[in-house]
């Protein structure tokens, strides 16, 4: 879930008679406002002061009192009313006009976040006539309908996709509000040159409390992982339940997973080769996440926590472990343009029982967005060139952000560029969990890896970030695999 | 019976870290070397063979029985195992299934199964009923018998490939517990069969089980 800051106009007209007189107001949105929830693609906007020709006017419209008697919604086809009202219920307490101009652009924005509407029209009237049975209009009465355009039902989509030496082709499938109360299933094939996987995903909020959700998922993924020499292919099936609570998001999840483990070439290391075959895991997780930042991608301001823990085997399957990691980042602005930002992460992985622990459970470390300077995950413990991961990581970054130097482009597409300085740190090892824990911040407080470097930062709107860097890294180890000099980076979170 | 140094170790996924899929493959060094034809060739290009002794047409001879062993006796085996219903359900399915938890033990044990029927199918083997595979493994030891005759291994005095291969299959069968004893029994009609498998346990497994610790085979079932 990302946080998007959209700002938007949308125009509605209100008409207000007066006794005497008849005056059109067109009146701007107020404040931008902070969004969850899914996509939506919308473009931003200028934000404009609301713009009131005559200052007595804005007195009148202000002061006088209002009573909302009416809201409705129009063009309603397949959606069930009754998940709509919680959304609108808040516009009947507006108490004035400018109170009730921003309530309905909230409701507006809120029958936007459910991803079913097209688009959204408010207009506001004074009512006239009978109301409903029995009450009549009131002379200060308003009429409130929210004019809306639903999706499609079904909505197809074809890419694709080249890379890492396979192509593939990616068809899907989505279709939202299937019963009605903006619940969404998507389906997704991506047929490829090596291998095929595919999804099925159902998705359903909670009529009244958005942000309160339930998915199913249910997946078959296949991946080659060339530092390990391993090939993975999952097939699982998941349940998660979102909900917030105070300022907190949080995520409980149960999933269920048939792993099948082999080796990538002849070639591979004995200690790969004995992880071959298959497993089941059965896994309960849960997540808190809080997140204060303006953007996922490239923030400027703002903080984000997050917690996720994991229990294996007490639901069966035959992976058990305790698994914890977290996410910890802090951006500020600093003099100028420019932002300082710094971020740790790490994790630990305790195994349960006898069974030692599965290399597709454990961390792996390095490459460029994680601890840049190193070749992709090539930290850690390794066996003839196969790295197999570690049971416990950290990993820390600082980073200053600024503008490009001399400003090329300004105003437009140098804009979204940015010029960085890093100095990344880490350390991925297995810990013998009989020592105390002394010699488990020792153990890690040892052979640190770090790197520093500059580089250029390119943001691709709100769904991804390259970087070109150019690294020194230090404090390599034996068996690390390095990438010093220039390095190139695309992915979604970066250290 | 090269005297190499070997330890056994048991995997419970041991035909997937195998390169080719099958067992039983061996571990030296860097290299990983699977079935037993290859590793045969491994072995010789070490310097190490037990088929040095035999002159071209003995060699050619040892082949064609190794084919006819692995023809008829191996493909009986799997036939038994995995074709016949009352030995998949008692025996077959639980014993493939158990290193798993629900639900992935029977998806794997059902999928092995679906894999032998296939390959019986297509070698022809589906249509053949358990008395005419009992039948067919029945000719099989009668020519091995008289190539054996009264001689302690096939090819005179010292054993080859073909006697590890043949005493792999026959001490298997007569050890591994099946919903019948009519296989076992078939070969125990071949006295010097039976005689054959008992000498070469003997002499080859009595010692690494007195010294078990050096030599790293566990203690297994014995025809004794």
């Amino acid at each position: 879930m990302s946080l998007h800051f959209l700002k938007l106009t949308p125009t509605f007209e209100v008409r207000y008679i007066l006794d005497v007189i008849m005056k059109t107001v067109h009146a701007r949105s107020l404040d931008p406002l902070p969004m969850q929830g899914p996509e939506l693609g919308f473009q931003a906007d200028d934000i404009e002061r609301p713009d009131m020709e005559q200052e007595s006017k804005q007195e009148v419209l202000e002061n006088k009192v209002v009573i909302v008697q009416r809201v409705h919604i129009d063009g309603l086809g397949r959606t069930k009313e009754d998940c709509l009202t919680y959304e609108i219920a808040d516009v009947f307490r507006a108490k004035n006009l400018i109170d009730v101009m921003r309530r309905a652009h909230e409701a507006r924005q809120k029958l936007l976040r459910l991803g079913i509407f097209r688009q959204v029209d408010v207009v506001i009237d004074t009512s006239q006539g009978t109301v409903v049975q029995g009450v009549d209009a009131l002379p200060n009465g308003l009429d409130v309908t929210f004019d809306v355009t639903e999706l499609r039902r079904m909505t197809g989509s074809y890419n694709t996709m080249v890379g890492n030496n396979e192509g593939c082709m990616v068809l899907g499938l989505k279709l939202p509000n299937v019963f009605g109360s903006a619940e969404k299933l998507t389906f997704q094939v991506s047929y490829g040159t090596k291998e095929t996987s595919y999804g099925l995903s159902f998705f359903k909020p909670q009529p009244g409390h958005f942000e309160r959700s339930f998915a199913v998922n249910l997946y078959k993924v296949a991946g080659q992982f060339p530092w390990s020499s391993l090939r993975e292919t999952d097939r699982g099936v998941s349940t998660e339940f979102s909900f917030p609570l105070w300022k907190t998001n949080h995520t409980l999840k149960w999933e269920g997973v048939w792993r099948e483990l082999g080796c990538l070439e002849r070639t591979a290391s004995f200690a790969v080769r004995e992880e071959s075959g298959h497993s089941l895991k059965s896994s309960l997780s849960h997540s808190m996440v809080i997140d204060t930042r303006n953007s996922a991608i490239l923030p400027r301001r703002g903080a984000l926590l997050k917690i996720n823990q994991e229990l294996a085997g007490y639901t069966g399957g035959d992976a058990s472990f305790l698994k914890e990691d977290f996410e910890i980042q802090f951006n500020r602005h600093l003099f100028w343009d420019s932002v300082l930002s710094a971020s740790l992460w790490g994790g630990c992985l305790l195994p349960i029982g006898d069974k030692p622990t599965c290399i597709a459970d454990r961390f792996y470390l390095g490459g460029p967005t994680s601890v840049r300077g190193f070749s992709m995950y090539s930290i850690g413990p390794q066996s003839e060139g196969d790295y197999l991961g570690g049971e416990v990581y950290w990993a820390g970054a600082v980073h200053l952000y600024t503008p490009l130097p001399f400003h090329p482009g300004k105003g437009g597409f140098g804009d979204l560029f940015r010029t960085h300085f890093f100095l990344n740190a880490g350390n991925l090892c297995n810990l013998n969990y009989g020592d105390g824990p002394q010699a488990h911040l020792r153990k890690l407080a040892e052979c640190i890896r770090w790197s520093y470097g500059a580089g250029i930062v390119l943001q691709l709107g709100n769904i991804a970030r390259l970087e070109l860097n150019y690294c020194i890294p230090t404090g390599v180890q034996s068996g690390d695999r390095i990438c010093d000099g220039f390095q190139f980076g695309a992915g979604v979170r970066f250290l | 019976m090269c005297n190499l140094p070997v330890h056994v170790s048991c995997r419970s996924n041991a035909e997937y870290m195998s390169p080719s899929g099958k067992v039983p493959f061996v571990h030296v060094g860097n290299q990983v070397v699977s079935e037993l034809g290859p590793i045969v060739q491994f072995t010789k290009a070490k310097g190490h063979s037990l088929s040095d002794g035999l002159d071209d047409v003995q060699r050619a001879e040892m082949k064609a029985y190794m084919e006819l062993v692995n023809n008829m006796l191996l493909t009986a085996e799997l036939y038994i195992q995995w074709c016949d219903d009352t030995t998949a359900t008692e025996i077959s399915r639980p014993r493939y299934s158990s290193p798993y938890s629900w639900p992935l033990n029977q998806i794997l044990a059902y999928q092995k199964q679906w894999e032998v029927r296939r390959k019986m199918n297509a070698i022809g083997w589906a249509g053949k009923s358990l008395e005419q595979v009992y039948e067919d493994v029945s000719q099989c030891c009668q020519a091995l018998s008289q190539r054996l005759g009264t001689q302690p291994y096939f090819f005179n005095k010292q054993p080859t490939e073909l006697d590890a291969l043949v005493f792999g299959h026959l001490f298997t069968i007569l050890t591994t517990r099946l919903t019948s004893d009519e296989l076992g029994e078939k070969i125990k009609s071949y006295s010097n069969l039976l005689a054959f498998c008992r000498r070469i346990e003997q002499s080859y497994f009595e010692d690494s089980q007195a010294g078990s610790s050096s030599r790293g085979y566990s203690k297994g079932p014995s025809l004794f």
